[in-house]
């Protein structure tokens, strides 16, 4: 290569990796600042390995598991832990169940029960628009909440645009029925997923970290009886918002629902396959609420997975090609950065400073630290990512005064709410992959709904939580 | 010659795909019409893959087919592809996914050597220039950006030659500008202008502007040779000699009837980057077609 080419090649790489660099010129600058007061060594340098983190996450300069590695070297060479300590760090029933959820969803999107979810809905439903829409949101968050936003998502986005395609040929004419339409499933799925422990990587984060920290932990069922009635709330709410924000182009979709029952009745008769899928999973679910205190949410997600790969249901080539490997390594190397931000005692300094910033507020107005912590989940949850935001948040809140369950449900319960923008959550990915609606769609129905699930959940935290404790 | 052509959509690519139909016609060229999709957080991409092959089982293509299958239709239209090919329709399933982020579909060339049509997703810089890397094309075309940055990172990054399409420019009645001075970017530009205004039979104007009053050995010498070039092909060019900033003149020179073909630059590609380049001025500061020659 000559120098001009090596040298524009250099110029090039420079521009694509320019925020990998600001991350290591702003941890060697702060590596080379003294440790802040109250704070162990240790702790610092574990804050310099969150800032690098954070920035390769959000700017995405680097493919996941090279963020994953550096996270877990970084650990290592700034002596916060020896290599075997990491290591177990990393592993855990949290990274189990992402795993096993990633390879279940691929599992379930296989079984083709697309086809009569639609005839559901249809038969529930009938053809006004605004009621497709409300049992698109609905639908998608109660199966959300067992089985996680993106396996909804992939089920729900060729229903949904298969009725768009039915309805009219030309996407111009129906961009705010799309819209409509696919922020229904995004956003149902979204709500839904904080259902239930096994609706989202980031519960089990959560439960993870209560039983790491030695905090009081709740049951499968407990966790539904604190979660499930705001997501009765909120789907009717988000339905009259996407309605409102969204004015359907025709309010009858009645040549789209023909066709569409047309297509999905031909569909074939439910197989043995099917039939099989759907009592693993029921299993599955049954372990949740039953064993996952014993053995674990994790264990019961793989023992799922291990079944359906007896029984034929999926393969291992499928399972292999679908699970995106980085999401679990860098969920692994996050959770690992979580337990040593507890261990070295970050967390509690952050915890600390957040309180003398909050000052008498925060211990005697419960609200404010819950808007505190909603707020600063919901910004990271739309930037970063929701489990990762858990991830990286849990150890701090939950170090924060107050019942570390209320804290830790209300963190919870907050990163899903990543309405603002598509990389929030992999549901909200999903529907703009479909090229149909636009990011700037994402703000516009984004921040109503957002601001109204904030206050409706410091409402709800603080009331209904306060009555049945 | 290998002609990569990079559309965005049926309502503004069609210019590009026009003019770079007719170049590959022209030079018997082989042809990749390329369409680079949104970029996919890393976080969804394996979610959005499993939901793409959902919605594909209910026969709704993935975003960008329909781009594609309206540039089959043009080509179908134009006949760019043969008889059979056309009629056998535009085959959705017949679009291979050959990895590294690069679905295709390979068509027969009905003049052209042959046309494949693929999709790629990602960032549109980076895309480019991995296929450009990938399969060594001569030249990129792609319709202009109303991105700032985007002349910019093509004319630095892009290993091959950039034309920049914009509207609607048959060569008919239309004007080849040859901008020449004496840097090594003129004698390869030199070599294109000759063979597009060859193969079109366009009129061209050479252009040589110096800052100076009076015109240099150098200057005077490549504008001579540029003549001759041009006289070589059998088209008599007409001779423009002028003194002041060469990009001003270059774009006071320059009609909407004209395609401009210049050289690269070859500043120091760390000046070139904060700086900019006569090129990169001209592509950002003029209405006409611009032709880099890399």
């Amino acid at each position: 290569m000559q120098y001009p080419q090596l040298l524009n090649s250099t110029i090039y790489w420079l521009t694509q990796k320019r925020w990998l660099l600001f991350a290591f010129i702003v941890a060697l600058a702060l590596f080379l600042l003294p440790t802040p007061s109250g704070l162990s060594l240790s702790g610092y340098r574990i804050l310099i390995i969150v800032i690098i983190a954070l920035t390769l996450i959000i700017t995405e300069s680097l493919p996941l598991p090279g963020i994953a590695f550096i996270i877990i070297i970084l650990e290592v060479y700034f002596g916060i832990g020896d290599a075997n300590s990491i290591a177990r760090s990393f592993m855990n029933d949290a990274v189990f169940f992402i795993m096993g959820s990633l390879m279940l969803a691929v599992a379930i999107v296989r079984q083709g029960w697309d086809k009569r979810i639609a005839l559901g809905i249809i038969k529930l439903t009938g053809n006004k628009t605004h009621r497709v829409a409300f049992g698109f949101a609905a639908i998608s968050a109660v199966l959300a909440s067992f089985v996680g936003e993106h396996t909804v998502a992939a089920i729900m986005l060729p229903i949904a645009l298969t009725l768009i395609k039915y309805t009219s040929k030309d996407r111009k004419k129906v961009r705010r029925l799309s819209a409509y339409l696919l922020f229904s499933i995004a956003y149902g799925s979204l709500i839904g997923s904080v259902g239930t422990p096994s609706g989202g990587g980031r519960n089990v984060i959560l439960i993870h970290y209560w039983q790491e920290f030695g905090m009081p932990q709740i049951s499968y069922l407990e966790w539904m009886k604190f979660a499930y009635p705001l997501i009765l709330i909120q789907i009717p709410i988000l339905s009259w918002i996407l309605w409102k924000n969204f004015p359907p182009e025709k309010t009858v979709l009645d040549t789209g629902i023909r066709r569409l029952k047309t297509k999905v009745a031909n569909s074939n008769q439910i197989t043995t396959k099917q039939i099989t899928a759907l009592i693993i999973f029921f299993m599955v679910f049954l372990g949740w609420v039953f064993l996952s205190e014993t053995v674990g949410l994790g264990i019961i997600a793989l023992t799922g997975v291990v079944m359906y790969l007896i029984t034929g249901c999926v393969t291992w080539d499928d399972l292999h090609k679908h699970v995106n490997w980085g999401v679990i390594l860098l969920f692994g190397a996050t959770i690992s950065m979580g337990a040593q931000i507890n261990h070295t005692g970050a967390a509690e300094w952050l915890a600390n400073n957040v309180i003398k910033f909050g000052g008498e507020l925060m211990t005697s107005v419960p609200i404010f630290t819950d808007g505190l912590v909603i707020l600063l989940t919901t910004f990271l949850a739309n930037v970063l990512s929701s489990s990762a935001t858990v991830a990286v948040l849990g150890p701090i809140t939950l170090n924060l005064p107050g019942d570390s369950t209320h804290i830790g449900l209300v963190m919870a319960i907050s990163s899903a709410f990543g309405y603002f923008t598509a990389v929030a959550a992999p549901a909200c990915t999903i529907i703009y992959a479909s090229g149909l609606v636009k990011a700037r769609d994402f703000l516009k129905a984004g921040w109503k709904i957002g601001l109204i699930s904030i206050i409706l959940l410091i409402i709800y935290a603080n009331t209904y939580w306060a009555i049945i404790n | 010659m290998k002609i990569l052509i990079a559309i965005s959509s049926k309502e503004y690519s069609k210019p590009t795909l026009q003019v770079g139909m007719w170049a590959a016609k022209a030079f018997n060229a082989s042809v990749t019409i390329a369409y680079v999709g949104q970029k996919i957080s890393a976080f969804g991409t394996s979610d959005v893959g499993l939901a793409q092959e959902s919605i594909a089982k209910w026969g709704i293509e993935r975003p960008g087919v329909q781009v594609l299958e309206w540039a089959f239709n043009y080509l179908a239209e134009n006949k760019y592809i043969t008889p059979e090919t056309a009629k056998a329709g535009f085959q959705r399933n017949t679009l291979v996914d050959r990895g590294k982020n690069r679905v295709e579909l390979h068509l027969k060339g009905n003049y052209c050597e042959g046309v494949d049509l693929i999709l790629r997703r990602g960032d549109i810089i980076p895309e480019l220039r991995n296929e450009v890397a990938q399969n060594g094309y001569d030249i990129t075309i792609i319709g202009r950006s109303k991105k700032r940055r985007m002349a910019h990172d093509l004319v630095q990054y892009i290993d091959s030659s950039i034309y920049i399409a914009r509207d609607l420019a048959p060569p008919e009645g239309h004007r080849l500008l040859q901008a020449v001075d004496d840097s090594k970017g003129t004698a390869k530009a030199l070599v294109y202008g000759s063979q597009v205004a060859k193969a079109f039979k366009m009129p061209v104007d050479v252009l040589t502007v110096s800052k100076r009053e009076s015109f240099g050995k150098g200057y005077m010498g490549a504008h001579k040779k540029a003549l001759r070039a041009f006289e070589k092909v059998g088209i008599k060019p007409v001779s423009i000699l002028k003194v002041g900033d060469p990009v001003s003149e270059v774009i006071k020179t320059a009609t909407a009837k004209h395609l401009i073909v210049m050289g690269v630059s070859h500043l120091n590609p760390i000046v070139k980057f904060f700086k900019g380049s006569k090129p990169l001025k001209v592509i950002n500061q003029c209405n006409s077609p611009v032709l880099i020659v890399k």
